[in-house]
């Protein structure tokens, strides 16, 4: 059941809590970002008046997501409302932020804009990302990321997602790409939710192991048969299966909302 | 499939193949991605009593018994027997044969409150059927059920996501199981437009261990159906025949409206049927029912064999007598290696689970190593006892898990 409208906070915090920590791996795994990134030092607040915000840091060639506002940044960008922040991610032109300070940071807002339309590039998975084997792996790992950091977003405030957890059991999934130590995991504990990339806080209960980039990109977009994939050790799935499964639900709520743009 | 060894290559070359043409390669219940991929087989070739072969020829003591209907065993003789005499006459007619009637004949005398019986190929033909009933009996619109119960594949009740609507489950309504007060939130929310509640005798969820009805649940549900003129129907088909040739609830003590009984009618043959109250019988003439196969008279005979051979040899103490040496047998063997086990579930349809395991890979290595020795442990699906499986059997059982539990062990599970 996975046609309930969008919710826009969600969205909102989804593009600050999920995507835009993806600049982070961005900046590490991709060397067309790192291009763009250069020596660049600087942090830029993402704000929505009254509403949530979050930082990202760049220096010394990577760039740092945290949650909230930072002390004193370089640059802070201020929405006026959800919808406002939504319509600017979603590549909508006439939604550009209010440059509430650092506007004479002509330089950092530039590079911060390449680095954001590579972003949406890698993401959205745009042709010239997906031709090459290393753009679809990127693709597949951003993908991933966003998709497990995206958790934390529905848990907290999308209806149907909320109703889909409480019947789930509570404990730690992990998603991972097979060689890749760092895995992007979600708690659905007992009181509250987390999410992270890295490496997780405790054993999970549950690891959903992609044995390749190439199977962790068709499962992402959802163009292969995953339960054949599992059947056939494309994907493994171990310990605690329901908890894989309904967040693999839950997943599919992000299409609702980080659809990409018809191409 | 991600076996270590060759031990299932015939399996892999298969689901290989079938990954190409069948969606999910094997789908649904026996799909591998709800057992143990690489620990289970895939494709099973023959069976014989309670053993069976899977395609590179291992060979496995049947703990699931096709997921139930083999209650008698795999090959049962006088059953095949009856079947095969039965389609020497015909398979599919135009019309039921006399065989039909004589089934619900024998039904509604097996089954004391029940005065008619319907027939049909599988378990969701029957539940949704008499979801129906319900309905059109009371003219009201709600149902209610127990959060995590299995009932079927249709809209109303399948366990997965794809493919649904809200408004697929707009009158159906869930409380917990052994949980009176959340049941009495529901009756007072809906009091007056609920048309039946539909329950399993006890609860059986995949990925749990089964919980017995406390005392006083079962009487409680009975009463406040009875009061309130609600429907009450008992979903048999996974225990029906295993607890009570009468019916599951003869087992607990209550009597339902409908009861949908299918796996074990037939030894292994496929039929379902509903039996009900004669209260119920002009709302049952209404609803209708039909499907291809469903006059076919072959299985039919093959449940009027089943039915009689249950009776004749009282197979629900044998099933009784071999589940309890079995999960006694495995509690102790799991203590001698320091492990808390759980027998849940009545002896004929137990389930074995690890006290302290939430994330179920204890569960998990364990079923795959008793299954490695030759005896299949669904790690995450109640199991089945059939009266061909004899102590002989049970005892060859034990050793291989007091081997599997020392596997574990030395893993430091």
């Amino acid at each position: 059941m996975t046609h309930a409208p969008a919710n826009p906070a969600v969205l909102a915090n989804l593009y600050l809590s999920a995507v835009l920590p993806c600049l982070a791996d961005l900046t590490d795994q991709d060397p067309v970002a790192r291009d763009m990134l250069g020596d660049l030092r600087a942090s830029i607040v993402l704000r929505v008046c009254n509403g949530p915000a979050a930082t990202v840091r760049f220096a010394g060639g990577k760039a740092v997501w945290e949650d909230g506002a930072v002390r004193a940044p370089s640059v802070i960008l201020l929405f006026l409302s959800n919808g406002h922040l939504n319509a600017f991610f979603s590549g909508k032109k006439w939604a550009v932020p209010v440059l509430l300070w650092g506007g004479w940071h002509i330089s950092i807002l530039a590079r911060f804009s390449k680095l954001a339309q590579r972003l949406e590039a890698v993401l959205d998975g745009h042709p010239e990302v997906l031709e090459t084997s290393a753009g679809r792996r990127l693709h597949a790992r951003l993908s991933l990321i966003a998709a497990g950091l995206g958790l934390h977003a529905l848990a907290q405030g999308d209806d149907t997602a909320r109703q889909a957890l409480r019947s789930l059991p509570h404990g730690l999934a992990s998603f991972a790409i097979e060689g890749d130590e760092r895995a992007v995991w979600f708690d659905h504990g007992s009181a509250d939710y987390a999410a992270g990339w890295g490496v997780p806080p405790r054993r999970p209960d549950v690891r959903i192991v992609f044995t390749d980039a190439d199977i962790a990109y068709g499962a992402m977009r959802d163009e292969i048969d995953t339960l054949a994939a599992v059947g056939g050790g494309r994907i493994r799935v171990e310990g605690l299966i329901p908890l894989a499964d309904g967040l693999n639900f839950v997943m599919e709520r992000l299409r609702i909302y980080l659809k990409p743009p018809a191409q | 499939m991600n076996s270590t060894d060759n031990r299932f290559r015939r399996s892999q070359e298969l689901f290989a193949r079938a990954a190409q043409v069948i969606p999910g390669g094997i789908y649904g219940h026996a799909g591998p991605a709800v057992a143990l991929p690489g620990a289970f087989p895939y494709y099973a070739d023959r069976a014989q009593g309670c053993r069976y072969w899977d395609v590179d020829g291992n060979e496995y003591i049947d703990y699931l018994c096709g997921y139930g209907p083999m209650v008698l065993g795999h090959q049962h003789p006088e059953v095949e027997a009856a079947a095969a005499r039965q389609q020497r006459d015909a398979l599919c007619l135009n019309h039921p044969g006399p065989i039909m009637v004589e089934l619900a004949e024998r039904l509604v005398s097996l089954v004391e409150f029940s005065a008619w019986a319907v027939f049909a190929k599988n378990g969701s033909d029957m539940t949704t059927w008499s979801l129906q009933v319900a309905r059109e009996h009371t003219k009201r619109r709600k149902i209610l059920k127990v959060a995590g119960a299995y009932h079927g594949i249709d809209p109303w009740c399948t366990p997965g996501h794809a493919g649904l609507l809200d408004e697929d489950r707009t009158h159906i309504h869930e409380f917990n199981w052994n949980d009176i007060e959340s049941f009495e939130q529901l009756l007072k929310q809906f009091r007056g437009d609920i048309a039946g509640v539909i329950m399993t005798p006890f609860h059986h969820p995949a990925f749990h261990p089964s919980q017995m009805p406390s005392p006083g649940f079962w009487p409680h549900i009975e009463a406040a159906c009875r009061r309130e003129g609600i429907v009450l129907i008992l979903d048999d088909i996974r225990a029906g025949f295993r607890l009570d040739l009468g019916g599951s609830h003869k087992f607990f003590g209550f009597e339902p409206d409908l009861i949908c009984f299918c796996k074990a009618i037939a030894n292994g043959h496929a039929l379902s049927a509903t039996l009900g109250r004669k209260e119920l019988r002009v709302a049952a003439s209404k609803v209708f029912l039909t499907g291809s196969y469903w006059n076919s008279p072959p299985a039919m005979a093959a449940s009027m064999a089943c039915l009689e051979i249950m009776q004749k040899d009282d197979t629900v103490s044998t099933l009784r007598s071999t589940g309890t040496m079995l999960m006694d047998g495995l509690v102790a063997a799991g203590k001698k290696y320091g492990y808390a086990m759980l027998a849940s579930g009545p002896p004929a349809v137990p389930f074995l689970s690890f006290v302290d395991d939430p994330s179920l890979r204890r569960q998990q290595r364990f079923c795959a190593e008793v299954t490695r020795r030759g005896a299949i442990f669904h790690p995450h699906h109640n199991w089945f006892l059939s009266a061909a499986h004899t102590p002989q059997d049970i005892a060859a059982t034990l050793g291989m898990a007091d081997e599997a539990f020392a596997v574990i062990r030395s893993e430091g599970l």
